[in-house]
């Protein structure tokens, strides 16, 4: 019962993280901050929503000897979660690098310091 | 089945389908493509064909949009109709 | 304008017609179909043999596996003829071999960069792939050989593999994947696929049986029984499909991104 409930506050966290994920590609002005909100907020609402799976999993355990192959699946989405982990901020990382090739310019207020150094003149 | 989840699928599908075919950026429609791919792969897992859901996954929502990228980048990205 | 009122006239008649087709389906989940309740006359349903004899003929607790490998093997055979087909159409279109002044050779590409792993710029994207290749190629050969008892088989772990080569040309550079997995070798790869695959039905053609009909295969694999016989030749068939979509995956992105040169990918 309290593993339900503490499944359900990950899962219910998890996707209030995708909607403002979700939110952030929609309404952020350019490029770079729209890929920000895409790559963090996918990838710990993720993360979040599979380790409440996994919780979830534990709810019919009673004994080692009987209920092991449930500890199996939990092993299995543990090791999704983790690849999640590794791979979701690399994709963003490579989409990102990828829109600065392209000189995808980023959208700075009038006035305030550009912080892109030298390579500020490829645009 | 639940009978929602596959209405909401299904209706997903059919507007990914038609923009992919409308959008006049041939990189987008790729990318379209691949979404129809992986909302088949999520109707069919829904209803218990796993095996074909995962070669849905794999070929459909992964490979082929590679492959349909990698031709784009070759060819031209704007599309003549 | 024309062309696009043909191709919608076309669209609507060839619906129309397939709806036609499907009118006289039964429902979906109708319990009184053929296919749930046997033909007319109280003969065994094809659905109800399947679930019945597959575990007792086989032993393979994935039906779907045992269905498309065995009960339905002529099938999957030529479905893996017709991958091989596709890679080699693609192959005969696309490959542009040795010739100097073939414009497609000299075309400079605008905005390219080299992806390689010492690159400081590409070290993340290239640390992870390597990190995450073995893992796809592992879990890629989980699902080879897992296909009996879980969702799986040739097909999907075939892609994996082939899925594994392409990130490896996509993170760092297509030659570097092309250094790992020649040309040569996936056409040869390809090939020997589809031959292990009609080997294992010429061969049980030869023991004095039909065309893949694994059970008379049990004297040359040592096993218990024809059971267990056509088991493992399922796997050794997954197998043979899984060398040939891997391959052929990746010759047709090799293919597609260098535009047939082989030279630089994407």
């Amino acid at each position: 019962m309290i593993v339900s409930v503490i499944s359900a506050i990950f899962i219910l966290v998890g996707i209030v993280f995708f909607a403002g994920a979700a939110i952030g590609i929609i309404r952020f002005p350019d490029f770079y901050t729209r890929t920000h909100a895409a790559g963090k907020g996918d990838t710990l609402s993720s993360l979040l929503v599979i380790t409440g799976f996994a919780l979830y999993q534990l709810n019919g355990f009673e004994s080692f000897s009987e209920d092991w192959p449930i500890l199996l699946v939990i092993l299995k989405l543990l090791g999704v979660s983790i690849f999640i982990l590794f791979t979701s901020p690399t994709a963003t990382h490579a989409l990102m690098d990828a829109g600065w090739e392209e000189c995808s310019k980023p959208k700075i207020k009038e006035g305030r310091p550009n912080h892109l150094g030298d390579d500020s003149d490829q645009f | 089945m639940i009978f929602a989840f596959d209405f909401i699928i299904l209706i997903f599908m059919v507007v990914a389908a038609i923009i992919s075919l409308k959008v006049k950026d041939l990189l987008s429609a790729s990318m379209i493509f691949g979404i129809y791919g992986f909302l088949i792969c999520l109707l069919w897992a829904e209803m218990g064909a796993v095996d074909v859901a995962f070669t849905e996954a794999a070929v459909g929502a992964g490979v082929s949009t590679v492959l349909l990228i990698a031709t784009v980048y070759n060819t031209k990205r704007k599309s003549s109709d | 304008m024309l062309s696009k009122v043909f191709a919608t006239i076309a669209v609507v008649i060839t619906g129309g017609l397939l709806l036609f087709g499907v009118y006289d389906f039964p429902s979906f989940g109708d319990p009184n179909s053929p296919p749930n309740a046997g033909a007319e006359g109280g003969g065994e349903s094809v659905s109800q043999y399947f679930i019945t004899h597959t575990y007792k003929d086989t032993k393979v607790p994935n039906l779907v596996t045992a269905v498309l490998a065995d009960y339905r093997g002529y099938d999957t055979m030529f479905e893996t003829v017709v991958v091989f087909a596709a890679g080699i159409a693609i192959f005969c279109i696309m490959r542009v071999v040795g010739n100097a002044n073939d414009p497609r050779q000299k075309k400079e590409r605008e905005g390219m960069h080299s992806f390689t792993y010492g690159d400081h710029n590409r070290i993340i994207i290239g640390t992870t792939c390597r990190v995450i290749v073995p893992i796809i190629q592992l879990f890629g050969l989980y699902v080879i050989a897992h296909g009996h008892y879980s969702p799986g088989g040739g097909f999907q772990g075939g892609v994996l593999l082939g899925a594994s080569f392409i990130l490896l040309a996509l993170s760092s550079d297509l030659n570097s994947a092309l250094k790992r997995f020649s040309e040569y070798n996936y056409f040869k790869l390809a090939a020997v696929g589809i031959l292990i695959y009609a080997g294992f039905g010429l061969t049980s053609q030869f023991l004095g049986e039909n065309f893949l009909d694994y059970g008379v295969l049990q004297p040359l694999l040592f096993t218990d029984g024809p059971e267990m016989a056509r088991s493992h030749s399922m796997l050794g068939v997954e197998i043979g499909v899984a060398f040939t979509v891997m391959a052929i995956m990746f010759s047709i992105y090799a293919n597609l991104a260098s535009q047939g040169t082989l030279k630089d990918g994407l």
